[in-house]
């Protein structure tokens, strides 16, 4: 046991393969950025309709939410990767199909909208309503009052808990690899199956991950602290 | 498409049926045992100083690495390192069980750390022994605070479950995956897995967010 400990935690070939397995993780990376940056503009989007006016739309971006909310993130990966691109097709009446890459921004971007739309929702409502009636009594635009009253305020609220969602959002890039695009986990199932030495391989794997989250984590919030504490509502 | 529904779907019901029962099993286990080290870590967190930089590593380790990373490192690496899980179907349990006992042994921690100290003072003043302090005066409160969230961590589990599939445990997803790879016409099967997931998960969340609204207002247990 002691021996497989000392195996398990050899770096050796993790540095051997340093150049594939590096190439890896900028895919996951850019992967969780593409996809970072569709959830959040989908969750503006629908967390603004969940706190509309308008019955219909708080209906619909409810329904929308829970459903991206309760699916699996691999089964929406499934689906994007093979059922979109027939749907599509027959729709389009031409024959479309998508590559590994885009599915897997789509599936995370869309999944992670629902969490985030959540977060939006929280963050919008935190606002004290006087707040925005007297901007409106200033005169000011509804964009003005969004961009100027109720986002800045709001985003501090919730930072923490979009912190959350972000680290989710990476730690969920790990099953792209799953519809074959060459991510960190891609690459250590190859050279898995080249030099047929999982211990190493997979714990190294994990404890990486585990560096990169926390260490992630633990620079934006000490990064942030200064700003969310400054005009706090 | 309903032909097509008649015949992938309700043709492999069995199949699928099958595949959702070992998702159920799967997910029970691995919940039990999620609680059963949830709690001895999260104690050994808060009461057993000479554990808690272990039980905080341990806390850290499971919640900041994916589950499908947790799933292949327990099942490739732990049967040499630790001599078991001997078959998949442990593995996918064990991993399962590993990441959520992290979260919900951070929970048991704040729900006990939220508690004010004159509770402890005042169960010492009436001469309770300490585990007597923990049994009848912590325990309770803890795992009312705990409710709501034991039964969303039941849905992450349910979601998460979804990659036993990648080291062959015929799961729900697995069963679906594989009529596709029989018959290449994913899109009704696809799509009513991912809506039996969806349901079985969202009644879940529904449960739970009515537990907790009711546990705020019977029990003024305000966030």
């Amino acid at each position: 046991m002691l021996d497989h400990l000392k195996q398990s935690l050899d770096p050796a070939l993790f540095w051997e393969y340093r150049v594939t397995l590096l190439a890896g993780l900028v895919e996951n990376i850019a992967i969780f950025l593409a996809s970072a940056v569709l959830a959040s503009l989908l969750a503006l989007a629908i967390g603004l309709a969940r706190t509309s006016s308008n019955r219909f739309s708080r209906l619909l971006s409810a329904g929308y939410t829970e459903l991206f909310r309760n699916t699996p993130e691999y089964v929406l990966l499934v689906w994007a990767y093979y059922v979109l691109p027939l749907i599509l097709s027959r729709l389009l009446a031409q024959k479309l199909s998508i590559s590994p890459v885009p599915a897997a921004i789509l599936a995370l971007g869309f999944a992670y909208s629902g969490f985030l739309s959540e977060t939006v929702r929280t963050g919008l409502l935190a606002v004290p309503i006087g707040h925005r009636e007297a901007a409106m009594a200033l005169g000011m635009s509804r964009i003005d009052i969004l961009r100027r009253i109720v986002f800045p305020q709001g985003l501090r609220r919730v930072l923490p808990d979009a912190l959350n969602q972000y680290v989710s959002l990476f730690k969920a890039t790990s099953i792209v690899s799953l519809i074959a695009v060459e991510d960190i986990m891609y690459q250590v199932s190859m050279i898995n199956v080249e030099e047929m030495r999982p211990l190493p391989l997979y714990t190294g794997a994990a404890l990486l991950y585990c560096a990169i989250v926390i260490a992630a984590s633990q620079t934006i919030q000490v990064l942030t602290r200064r700003w969310r504490q400054r005009g706090w509502a | 498409m309903i032909d097509n529904f008649n015949r992938y779907v309700l043709g492999n019901a069995d199949l699928l049926g099958q595949g959702l029962l070992m998702t159920l099993r799967i997910c029970v286990q691995a919940f039990l045992l999620a609680i059963v080290l949830a709690v001895a870590v999260g104690l050994a967190r808060v009461y057993v100083p000479m554990l808690r930089f272990l039980a905080a590593a341990y806390i850290e380790f499971f919640r900041a690495t994916p589950i499908l990373v947790q799933l292949l490192w327990v099942n490739y690496v732990w049967p040499d390192l630790f001599g078991f899980p001997q078959t998949a179907e442990q593995a996918g349990i064990i991993a399962l069980a590993l990441q959520s006992s992290g979260y919900l042994a951070e929970t048991i921690r704040s729900g006990i750390e939220g508690l004010p100290r004159g509770q402890y003072d005042a169960g010492r003043a009436v001469g309770l022994s300490s585990l007597q302090i923990i049994r009848r005066i912590v325990a309770p409160q803890v795992v009312l605070v705990m409710a709501p969230s034991l039964i969303s961590q039941m849905a992450v589990v349910i979601k998460s479950s979804t990659l036993v599939s990648v080291i062959a445990i015929p799961d729900l997803m697995y069963a679906a995956i594989r009529i596709v790879n029989q018959w290449f016409e994913p899109i009704e099967i696809l799509t009513s897995t991912a809506f039996l997931y969806f349901l079985v998960i969202f009644l879940l969340s529904l449960a739970a967010n009515r537990i907790s609204d009711r546990f705020r207002t019977r029990f003024g247990l305000a966030e």
